[in-house]
């Protein structure tokens, strides 16, 4: 047995071990590769740092936990923009699952615990809060909200504003048949969702009432680990010309870039990649304090491609030298 | 402490399907049957409490909105199925589905997917100010649209100057985007991989930050 022959027939259980060992320890010594911003992430970007308290977007969790581990950094990588510039967000759910994965993402980007994070009011402490004299406006907006409230509740020191339920963000969550769903919300929110996940009633909500249907929301973004992404193009944008931006995992990513060539999406977050892009330019610009998860992994997704590119190498050598390119010396399958 | 318990249980599920690396296991069979069935059972709860209670039962039942009858009976034909007898009655909530899903879809599928892609291989070569890295990639835009056209184009031998060179020009274009889909792959795996180990390092370790 040569050489090359030893090489084909190794135990695969030995490359696994190599890949998990390339992949944990890195975690232990933080390089910083840098990661350079793509047009495709920075018309997203760009688009969400050109709104305000006036606009609104859409962000919708339209996957499962199979592919958090990609679409999550993406969903709070936006929020996060969004909660800064006091952009309310509408939060929407293509799945059942994606309500937990949305209440997950406002619990990491309200977590206390955590420096440069926000401070959530929820719906009903904030709407049944006694002002005194003051009454409460119908479309409160942020900033006469946070007078109001900051006359007797401050600040936490690290925390880099309020955010109020209702105001800031609505969580719709999920509904079925999701795609007629968006069709609806171009003639009225409240049509589709009555209520929000926690059973609050959306009319009287400002958020709501300021924007009344989708077609007043300026950016719709799918967060999606499948093909769900196609019916926000198809109905929301088709229908009543809602900005789409696309957040997809690595897979499906050269499956959506036709799109942006042809100027139908904003742009495109593409896998842990895609969120890390995010990530950087959010730290440029202040949004956020420090990096986030898709940036850590950056150092070991870059490690493992240089493992897996000497092993594409590795193996394409062993194929010629082997001569198994030759008649009569095929490789056998399944090793 | 029930975040604490809720970590444990991940930890254990992530260690128990990886498991299956080195060779498939009861442990590994059980995490697999669990998710299944937990995701299930998940969202029949969440799909009953969030849909079906407030916006068609409780409307119906208790504020007597009569109109939502016609969409409960027609729900229900759902269940003929498991009654052989009448399981033909199943179609007809599936036919309204259909139809409604196509006569919805189409118009816009068209206009979204064929019509405005097809409108985006229609562009100049050149134009005052390109570089010529635009024009490059007007000329490849082009040329591959219409080669791979051709490859898919089975009508006439693959021969000649026109369908012989098309189709293996065709051929490389698409073995291009195979292999562009092929590294977009690789680094979704990894980052699967590298989402759950960083939540047994920093989540349930703690060994980093």
């Amino acid at each position: 047995m040569t050489i090359w022959d030893r090489l084909f027939n190794i135990d695969r259980r030995w490359i696994f071990l190599l890949m998990g060992v390339v992949t944990v320890v890195p975690f232990f010594f933080k390089m910083g590769l840098p990661v350079i911003t793509t047009e495709e992430v920075e018309g997203i970007y760009n688009h969400v740092d050109s709104l305000d308290h006036d606009n609104a977007v859409m962000i919708g969790f339209d996957y499962q936990p199979g592919t958090m581990a990609e679409n999550q950094p993406m969903s709070e990588a936006v929020m996060r923009h969004c909660f800064a510039r006091k952009i309310p967000v509408f939060i929407t759910a293509f799945w059942p699952l994606g309500n937990g994965l949305a209440e997950q993402a406002i619990t990491t980007l309200t977590d206390p615990a955590k420096p440069g994070t926000f401070q959530r009011v929820r719906y009903n402490e904030w709407r049944e809060y006694d002002y005194g004299d003051e009454e409460l406006p119908d479309r409160v907006t942020h900033a006469e909200l946070v007078e109001l409230w900051e006359r007797d509740h401050e600040l936490r020191e690290d925390a880099m504003g309020w955010v109020f339920e209702g105001v800031d963000y609505v969580l719709l969550g999920y509904a079925p048949l999701f795609h007629i769903v968006l069709l609806g919300m171009g003639r009225s929110i409240t049509s589709q969702y009555p209520s929000d996940l926690y059973g609050n009633p959306t009319e009287d909500m400002p958020i709501v009432k300021r924007n009344k249907s989708a077609r007043e929301v300026d950016m719709g973004l799918t967060v999606s680990g499948s093909s769900t992404v196609l019916s926000w193009l198809t109905y929301a944008r088709e229908s009543y010309g809602m900005p789409i931006a696309f957040g997809v995992t690595a897979v499906s990513a050269t499956d959506y870039l036709v799109y942006i060539q042809s100027g139908q999406i904003l742009g495109q977050m593409g896998g842990l990649r895609g969120a890390a892009e995010y990530e950087v330019m959010l730290e440029r610009d202040d949004y956020a304090v420090e990096m986030g998860r898709a940036f850590m992994g950056m150092d070991v997704q870059s490690i493992v491609h240089v493992l897996i590119v000497i092993l594409v190498v590795l193996g394409n050598i062993a194929y010629f030298a082997g001569g198994y390119h030759r008649k009569g010396r095929r490789l056998k399958a399944g090793r | 402490m029930y975040d604490q318990i809720g970590i444990w249980v991940a930890a254990f599920f992530t260690l128990a399907i990886y498991s299956f690396l080195y060779k498939e296991n009861p442990v590994y069979r059980f995490a697999e049957h669990a998710v299944v069935g937990i995701s299930l059972g998940y969202s029949m709860v969440y799909v009953y409490n969030t849909v079906l209670e407030p916006r068609l039962l409780e409307p119906l039942f208790v504020r007597g909105q009569i109109a939502l009858l016609p969409v409960l009976l027609l729900g229900l034909l759902y269940i003929t199925r498991f009654f052989r007898s009448v399981s033909w009655l199943s179609r007809y909530p599936i036919a309204v589905v259909f139809g409604m899903a196509m006569g919805l879809s189409f118009p816009r599928t068209m206009l979204s997917m064929v019509l405005r892609q097809a409108e985006a291989t229609v562009i100049p070569i050149y134009q005052s100010g390109y570089a010529w890295h635009d024009v490059l990639g007007s000329l490849v835009i082009i040329i591959g649209t219409l080669t791979a056209l051709i490859y898919f184009f089975f009508s006439k031998p693959h021969k000649g100057w026109f369908f012989g060179t098309g189709s293996r020009i065709g051929i490389w274009i698409i073995m291009i985007a195979f292999g562009a889909t092929f590294g977009f792959t690789v680094m979704g795996r990894i980052s699967l991989l590298i989402g759950r180990v960083q939540f047994l390092l920093t989540d349930w370790l703690h060994v980093i930050q």
